[in-house]
Parts: structure tokens; C-alpha cells; sequence
């Protein structure tokens, strides 16, 4: 089992982005997720050589629009990076219409906006969770306000969840078991680590 | 020829469990669809937490490479800094799962490589990997930028290739393991009765591999390692830059990227150091491996003595070497086409 334990924790992605998440409520239904992704440098510099067709070592709004269109195809199997759960239940989410990418300050900026497919009452216990299943990219929420919502009805209350590798672990151990790691894709096994929006209305 | 269907046998058996233990990395699909990154795949296994903790320093590594990179465009002074810290990422890197100690490895347990030359043998093939780094990196950002050919595409094409040589000099390494146990019978079936049962284990003549060089090679002993092969003045070069290259045409992923932002911000001198310093930090770890395979295998050698057992464990050890590369090669390979 410790064997088993330390595998999650020796996953370590090498692209860090330094996320933002903007809930968007409309007459106490969740209307939009608004999520903004800033890369580090490093990763900016590697995306900028392979889409800088022109060869001016910079990124015009054509070849932009080139990085945003693959990262948008690239995303849609992995639900873009999102993990929306109502009362525990999965909440399927409607692929964005388009995505923005920019440069800025040499950082490679990615924006984007997801509905709920279905109209999405705030009632009981909403959890909105942003990660990489692959572990690529490590999303990185540097404070709590980067997680906001707009218009939070006053009988909600929002929190930010940072699940720690091991108590996560711990809290799981039940299903955790050798069945889940055999039969389980790393998905299922990323999603307890994520950094989560809760709230609980 | 008993002697050797058994240590083949062994040989097979304790292959397969490395391989089970041995994590295969691969160039990472991106989920992103964009860039280059290192992704470290969840590893499971026996190592795994040790392999956490080696990548977790990685990662730490990684970020202080970048504030290192980013700072040294402020201050050229601060290449010191990423020299060291380039340094430190190459000792560290070479810890992780790769293919670049274990075929080494492998290959000196295949064959009778002095000690010295192993070590020579670790630094030429990181040396090489970094060259590679410097000269596809060169090629996408002079003359491939923009154009369908991509970084990625570059060192996927390179690692595919790297790992193909390792599995067909593995299969090399193996028959020239082999060819002797297999040619054994029709030679023995041609000596007299009386030798063939010397064959058996009672031979009196001393099998020294102190290395100069006088084993008879035509005794039909299905342990007599191959001339070409041995340490001393007849040390092979051609098979030696065989590993030396298949190892060496696939470039660390890690230096591509420290490259691309080295570059870009036109740190060409800064850019070319880090990725010799990181060379040099693979070559030392990669040598240290190296050693303790060869050392491992001449404390097994003495404790089994000079007679049959001894034997044994030689083609044993030997076999397996050669088998080790050639199934590495494949395992990679396979990931890599796959991935």
C-alpha cells in the first residue's frame, strides 16, 4: 500500500500555469465559469517557436489564433480541465464556443468560457475543480481570491479547498484499494488533488 | 551447452523482472496540444517512492532553472548560477528513469568494459545528448521555425530513431551473447569425446578474464567470451560508439526547453553552457550506475569462483546485459510509437 501511496506524488507536471476562475451566477444559477490561464515563461518560449510562422519571434493575431484553436481541440478531451460536481454527481459542461490566447510580458495567456449544459440551480453543495488529469500542466491557484464568484447569494457560502497529497490519500483510503489503481486511468486519481471552488448553498 | 541454456535461462527470468520494475518513459503526449514540457507519467512499481522524491527535486530544479534563465537576461554575471544549477539538474535528471544509464549499464554487464572505459563511455554519450540538444535546437530555431517541422516532431523522430538502435544493437549484442552456445554442439560433436567431457566442467584450463587477451576462442566453450569483445588492448570501439550513439541521438527534453528560452532571449553562450553543465551532471550520475553494475557483476564473479558455477554466472550476467538492451529498446520503442 505505501508503495501504491507515493505513486500519485511522483507525478510532477513542468509547465506551470497560474490560474484564475470567475464564477458567473444569474438569478441563483451558476451561468458561466470564466477561466484565464497565464503560462510561465519558459513553456511560453517553447509554444512561441512552434507557431511563430512568420519568423519574427513574435506571435501575431493569426498565429494566435492558431495556438488557441489547437489548444481548444486539445482540451475537449479532457472536459477542459474542469470538474464540475453537484451534491457528488458529475455536472456535464458544454464545450466553450472559442478560446482566447494572448501573449503578455512573455507569458502565454489562455482564456475561455464554459456554460453548464443544463441550467444549474446553487443548491446544496457545488464543487468546481481545475486540474490536468495528464499532470502536463500543474494550475496553480496562487490565492484564494483568484477563485471568485459574482453575485454569491448571501445564504451561500463559498470555499477554497487545497486537498493535501496525503490526507487526500488518506480520506480515499476506502476505495483507494488495489481494484480502484487496476482499473482506474489516471483521471479518476488526479481529481482528489485538485484545488476546488466549494459552495454550499 | 547445459551450462548455458541454464544461465540463458536465468538470463530471461531476471530480464523480465528488471523490466518490470524499470519505469519506460516516453515523450510526452501534451494534453495542451501546444509546447514542449517535461511530463513525469505517475509512476507505480518498487520505486516509486524514490522516483517521487527524484522528480519532486527535479521539479524544484526546473523552477530555479527558469529563474536562473530569466535572470542571467538581467544580469549576464548570473551564468555562474545557471551553470551551477544546469549542473545539479543533470545529476539529478540522470536518477529519474531514462534510457541512457540503463543501456550503458546493460552494455558493460554484456561485455568485459574496464572500469575507465565505462566512465568514458557515460560522458561521450551525455556529451553527445547535449550536442544533439544544441544542434536541433539550432535546426528548429534557424532554419525550421514556423514550418511544419516542429521541436516536438524533431525529438519525437530522434528518440524514435535512438530507440530503434537500441533494440537492434541489443539484438547484436545478444546473437554475438549467443551465437557461441549455439554454435557449440556442431564444434563439440567434432572434438574428441575426451575434450567434450573437459567441456563439461573439469577443464583445466585457466579462463583468466584478467584481459590480455589469450582465451582460445576455438575450444568450442560455449562461455568464451568474443575476442573483439574483451577489455585490454582489443576493446571494441565499433560496438562502443554503437551504444554511444543510440543512446546519444535522443536529447533530453529538459534541454530543448532550456534552449528554446536561451535562444529566444538570444543567450546563445548561457544557453550552450547550461546544457554542457546538465551533460556533465548526466555523465557523473550515468557513470556511477555504470560502476556499480560492473562492480556488482566482478564481486559475482569472484564469489562464484573459477569452475562451473563461475561460468554460469558469467554468460549469465553477460546474456542478460545483452538481453536487457535489446528488450529496453523494445519496451521504449514500442511506448514511443505508441504514445
Amino acid at each position: 500500500m505505501l508503495l501504491f501511496s507515493a505513486a500519485p506524488l511522483s507525478a510532477h507536471p513542468h509547465v506551470f500555469a497560474e490560474a484564475r476562475l470567475d464564477v458567473v451566477v444569474q438569478e441563483d444559477r451558476i451561468a458561466a465559469l470564466r477561466h484565464l490561464w497565464r503560462f510561465d515563461e519558459v513553456f511560453t518560449s517553447t509554444v512561441l517557436i512552434e507557431f511563430d510562422t512568420n519568423s519574427d519571434l513574435k506571435l501575431d493575431e493569426s498565429e494566435l489564433q492558431a495556438v488557441a484553436t489547437t489548444v481548444h481541440e486539445s482540451l475537449a478531451e479532457f472536459n477542459y480541465f474542469q470538474l464540475v460536481t453537484r451534491n457528488g454527481s458529475d455536472v456535464p459542461m458544454s464545450a466553450p464556443e472559442a478560446l482566447i490566447a494572448d501573449i503578455q510580458d512573455d507569458q502565454l495567456i489562455i482564456l475561455f468560457e464554459s456554460k453548464p449544459e443544463t441550467a444549474m440551480t446553487l443548491s446544496g453543495k457545488t464543487a468546481i475543480g481545475v486540474y490536468d488529469p495528464t499532470f502536463y500542466t500543474a494550475i496553480d491557484f496562487v490565492e484564494d481570491s483568484m477563485m471568485a464568484v459574482d453575485n454569491l447569494p448571501e445564504s451561500c457560502k463559498s470555499l477554497v479547498v487545497r486537498p493535501d497529497p496525503d490526507e487526500a490519500i488518506a480520506q480515499n483510503q476506502q476505495s483507494l484499494t488495489q481494484a480502484f489503481y487496476d482499473t482506474t486511468d489516471q483521471n479518476d486519481l488526479s481529481k482528489i488533488f485538485a484545488t476546488r471552488l466549494e459552495l454550499t448553498c | 551447452m547445459l551450462i548455458s541454456k541454464r544461465a540463458a535461462r536465468l538470463s530471461v527470468l531476471i530480464s523480465i523482472v528488471s523490466l518490470a520494475i524499470w519505469p519506460a518513459t516516453a515523450y510526452a503526449q501534451s494534453s495542451l496540444g501546444i509546447g514542449a514540457g517535461e511530463a513525469t507519467v505517475p509512476s507505480t512499481g518498487l520505486f516509486a517512492g524514490m522516483l517521487a522524491w527524484v522528480n519532486g527535486l527535479q521539479q524544484e530544479f526546473y523552477r530555479s532553472l527558469t529563474g536562473a534563465l530569466k535572470a542571467m537576461r538581467e544580469d549576464p554575471a548570473k551564468l555562474w548560477l545557471l551553470v551551477g544549477l544546469s549542473f545539479a539538474y543533470g545529476i539529478f535528471h540522470a536518477a529519474g528513469p531514462g534510457h541512457g544509464k540503463a543501456v550503458i549499464s546493460s552494455y558493460m554487464l554484456a561485455n568485459e568494459v574496464a572500469l575507465k572505459r565505462g566512465i568514458v563511455l557515460s560522458f561521450l554519450s551525455s556529451l553527445l545528448q547535449g550536442l544533439t540538444a544544441i544542434t536541433v535546437m539550432g535546426l528548429v530555431f534557424l532554419v525550421f521555425r514556423g514550418t511544419s517541422v516542429s521541436m516536438g516532431d524533431a525529438a519525437k523522430t530522434l528518440e524514435v530513431a535512438s530507440y530503434g538502435l537500441i533494440a537492434g544493437f541489443g539484438a547484436l549484442l545478444l546473437w554475438r551473447k549467443l551465437k557461441p552456445a549455439l554454435v557449440a554442439p556442431a564444434i563439440a560433436t567434432a572434438i574428441p569425446a575426451g575434450h567434450a567431457a573437459g567441456g563439461a566442467g573439469h577443464h583445466p584450463h585457466d579462463h583468466g578474464h584478467d584481459g590480455d587477451g589469450d582465451v582460445c576462442a576455438t575450444c568450442g566453450h560455449a562461455h568464451a567470451p568474443d575476442p573483439t569483445d574483451l577489455g585490454g588492448s582489443e576493446f571494441d570501439w565499433r560496438t562502443a560508439w554503437a551504444a554511444i550513439a543510440a543512446v546519444g541521438i535522443r536529447p533530453c527534453s529538459g534541454a530543448l526547453i532550456v534552449l528554446t528560452f536561451a535562444f529566444l532571449n538570444q543567450l546563445w553562450l548561457g544557453g550552450i553552457a547550461s546544457v554542457f553543465a546538465m551533460s556533465i551532471g548526466t555523465a557523473i550520475t550515468v557513470s556511477v550506475l555504470a560502476s556499480l553494475a560492473v562492480t556488482a557483476k566482478s564481486v559475482a564473479m569472484r564469489l562464484s569462483g573459477q569452475g562451473k558455477l563461475g561460468r554460469s554466472v558469467h554468460s549469465g550476467i553477460e546474456i542478460t546485459g545483452a538481453l536487457l538492451v535489446f528488450l529496453i529498446g523494445l519496451v521504449l520503442l514500442s511506448a514511443s510509437l505508441s504514445g
